[in-house]
């Protein structure tokens, strides 16, 4: 088996003759993250910051020379001349007004996941992305993570043979809650721990993980079960800190799902278990786990390999064969950068060179349908079904 | 040599710690509402995370990883915290005649301080050649580094970890914290304040019954010893992670430890580096800085303050001399 195309493929940018001009409302943690990475690419210029909170804004600024900084989109969309496209990280129920109204003014959007925090919101961005025929991508990384395209291409060449599990957890220790230098403006900053803004840890961490299955699976789950509890942050938030879930898809695998703001061991992975072989996948770095009676690959002679207790996983590396002739092997085992970077780089060539967004809107709504409904499970309790005509936008 | 450093005295402070810069941040918080200062805390592990992201040499997408790799060819645009970093580094390194010099770099990749290395003498004396900070530009009207000489490479690592803690010093103080110990692999410590019922942070120097204790109250500790990591290397010599820029090989000058205190934690790094690289050659410049203690050995291991360390530092039948050696 051919090894697929090596990291320097991946993250090229399309050559432009005049700069990408963009602006990136929510300055927080994500929108940082935003900024930093649009640093690197050449021709991206930052033209404007958003967010409502000052210190935030003057954090985000301080990271984009030269962007003007606003407390409000609609002020940045009306009063920015020449802004291509809008990235959106703002709290998951602000995505809407911000997403939809950078649409309506005729921008290319990019928009973190989940797309919103409630069922019918998702489909409102999703249908405005449809009729405003720009460039529209959905911040779910793995879409556009090298090591999970490069995992991806295994497993449609049957290395795993039949899938008869998936397992993913997302395990960290953080209490959820954000400082600001306003104690007033707290809960504001707190959304994620707002029953009434936040679709819990099934919404904003499990969406990501869901759709990773989903892709690798083809196929959509048809219910879920779930539960979740306060374990360690007993802090007054009513919202699990703790979750389960279990995802059924129609030919009987399951996806196993855990989150917990407890504890990091193991931190956050999926695995993909199939009968022929399991693949590891953890956003910057990914292994392949053969069964004993699996075939041989050619280019395993020169793969790096990783211990696992009793398990040994290959590591899942882009032009294996070129490195290890060259001595680099080692150097070139994980990710050369963030998994976001690989995201913006996609995002900033659908504008240049009208090439697919590596995550369609319709595609983050199905894997926002799904989080949202792996919420609904864990505070009922209960199975929820899910219906298959809310996946599609219709 | 390491800071050990006393528990606070009055309630149970929080603390939060995280791994980054192959070495262990903790944060000590004490006072006010445990919820709220927890949320802080974390937001200042994200910063020191943040801090890593951007100068790790070893991570191909920071910012210091690109600026070894494309510095030389056009200068490369750095965010403005890693710009004043940088301004820093050439401040000091001018003070101290040469002693600090993060263009160490291309030297302790050849000698086996960053992965395998060459061990091979000609390798070596190549990137002795590259090596000097009279080689980098910085252009404060772009924010940018330029390499005027091939081969060139940064290693922030005497100064990064004092580095980060600054940056979360001031996350701390933006959000209103009034007392908090943060240390790094308890060789670089940052104090704000002074724990509840106390007058300053208390912080001992190794655990010799002898050790000397400093006090510390808005103020950073940097500790340099000519210990832990050692390489094999050329002619059968070991060597120490504590580069001489100018002899290309690891400094000797019966320094066993130097430790300087001084507002930042950024400047106590890079002057208690270039006091053990340097020795007392260097005390009157790296007094102007702070409070200097440093420990020698030439014959009998001695403490000696140098400049005016009361009421910081105590040091058991210490020997004070002034600031000049």
């Amino acid at each position: 088996m051919a090894l697929q195309p090596a990291w320097s493929r991946f993250g090229r940018l399309q050559p432009g003759r005049a700069p990408v001009r963009v602006a990136v409302v929510g300055a927080g943690r994500q929108g940082r993250a935003i900024l930093t990475e649009l640093q690197k690419l050449e021709g991206v210029q930052v033209a404007a910051v958003c967010d409502a909170v000052a210190g935030r804004l003057r954090a985000g600024a301080r990271r984009a020379a030269g962007a003007a900084a606003f407390a409000d989109h609609r002020a940045l969309l009306a009063e920015v001349k020449d802004l291509d496209a809008v990235l959106v990280a703002t709290a998951t129920d602000a995505h809407r007004a911000v997403a939809v109204d950078a649409v309506t003014a005729g921008k290319h959007v990019y928009c973190e996941a989940p797309l919103a925090h409630t069922v019918a919101e998702a489909r409102a961005i999703a249908r405005a992305a449809r009729a405003g025929g720009k460039a529209f991508q959905v911040g779910l990384l793995a879409r556009s993570d090298p090591i999970y395209r490069l995992a991806w291409s295994f497993h449609r060449a049957g290395v795993l043979d039949r899938i008869v599990a998936a397992r993913a957890q997302d395990h960290a220790k953080t209490s959820w809650r954000f400082p600001s230098e306003d104690p007033a403006a707290e809960a504001a900053l707190n959304w994620r721990l707002d029953p009434a803004r936040s679709a819990g840890l099934p919404g904003e961490l499990g969406t990501h993980q869901f759709d990773v299955v989903d892709w690798f699976l083809g196929a959509y789950p048809v219910a879920v079960r779930g539960r979740g509890t306060v374990r360690v942050h007993a802090d007054g938030r009513t919202l699990a800190d703790t979750a389960h879930c279990a995802l059924r898809y129609q030919d009987g695998v399951e996806l196993g799902w855990s989150a917990t703001l407890g504890s990091s061991y193991e931190g956050r992975y999926e695995l993909l278990q199939g009968s022929m072989g399991a693949i590891r996948l953890a956003w910057t770095a990914g292994w392949l786990f053969k069964e004993a009676d699996a075939p041989t690959q050619g280019w395993e002679v020169y793969a790096n390999r990783e211990s696992f207790h009793d398990d040994e996983g290959i590591t899942l590396i882009a032009d294996a064969t070129k490195l290890a002739k060259q001595g680099k092997l080692r150097e070139g085992v994980s990710l050369p950068h963030p998994p976001l970077y690989y995201a913006l780089v996609e995002f900033v060539n659908a504008i240049r060179a009208g090439t697919p967004v590596a995550c369609s809107a319709e595609e983050g709504l199905r894997a926002t349908v799904l989080g949202v409904a792996a919420q609904r499970a864990v505070l009922s309790g209960s199975e929820v079904a899910i219906d298959p005509k809310e996946l599609e936008l219709g | 040599m390491a800071a050990v450093l006393e528990p606070a005295a009055a309630g149970h402070p929080l603390r939060l710690a995280v791994h980054a810069m192959a070495t262990r941040f903790e944060l000590v918080l004490a006072g006010g509402d445990p919820v709220r200062l927890r949320a802080i805390g974390e937001e200042t592990l994200a910063e020191i995370e943040a801090c890593e992201a951007a100068l790790s040499p070893f991570r191909p997408g920071s910012q210091i990883a690109r600026v070894n790799r494309e510095a030389y060819e056009r200068p490369v645009p750095v965010d403005p915290d890693t710009f004043a970093l940088l301004v820093a580094c050439a401040r000091v390194h001018r003070a101290s005649g040469g002693a600090f010099d993060p263009s160490v770099g291309p030297l302790l990749v050849a000698l086996g301080f960053r992965g395998a290395g060459t061990g091979d003498a000609a390798a070596c004396a190549a990137a002795h050649a590259a090596v000097g900070w009279d080689g980098i530009d910085l252009d404060p009207g772009w924010g940018t580094v330029r390499f005027l000489r091939p081969g060139m490479a940064l290693d922030l690592g005497a100064i990064g970890k004092g580095h980060a803690l600054d940056l979360a010093g001031a996350v701390l103080r933006r959000h209103g914290v009034a007392a908090a110990l943060l240390h790094a692999g308890t060789s670089s410590v940052l104090a704000l304040g002074a724990p509840p019922d106390r007058d300053a942070w208390r912080v001992t120097l190794g655990r010799a019954p002898m050790a000397p204790r400093i006090r510390l109250r808005d103020a950073a500790l940097g500790v340099s010893a000519p210990r832990g990591r050692v390489v094999h290397g050329i002619h059968g010599v070991d060597l120490h992670h504590l580069l001489d820029p100018e002899r290309g090989t690891s400094a000797a000058n019966g320094v066993v430890c130097a430790a300087v205190t001084c507002p930042s934690a950024r400047d106590a790094d890079a002057w208690s580096t270039a006091l053990a690289v340097r020795g007392r050659a260097l005390a009157l410049p790296a007094a102007a800085a702070g409070v200097v203690a440093l420990r020698t050995d030439s014959g009998a291991v001695r403490w000696h303050a140098l400049g005016d360390p009361a009421p910081w530092l105590e040091i058991p039948s210490m020997s004070t001399s002034p600031a000049a050696p």
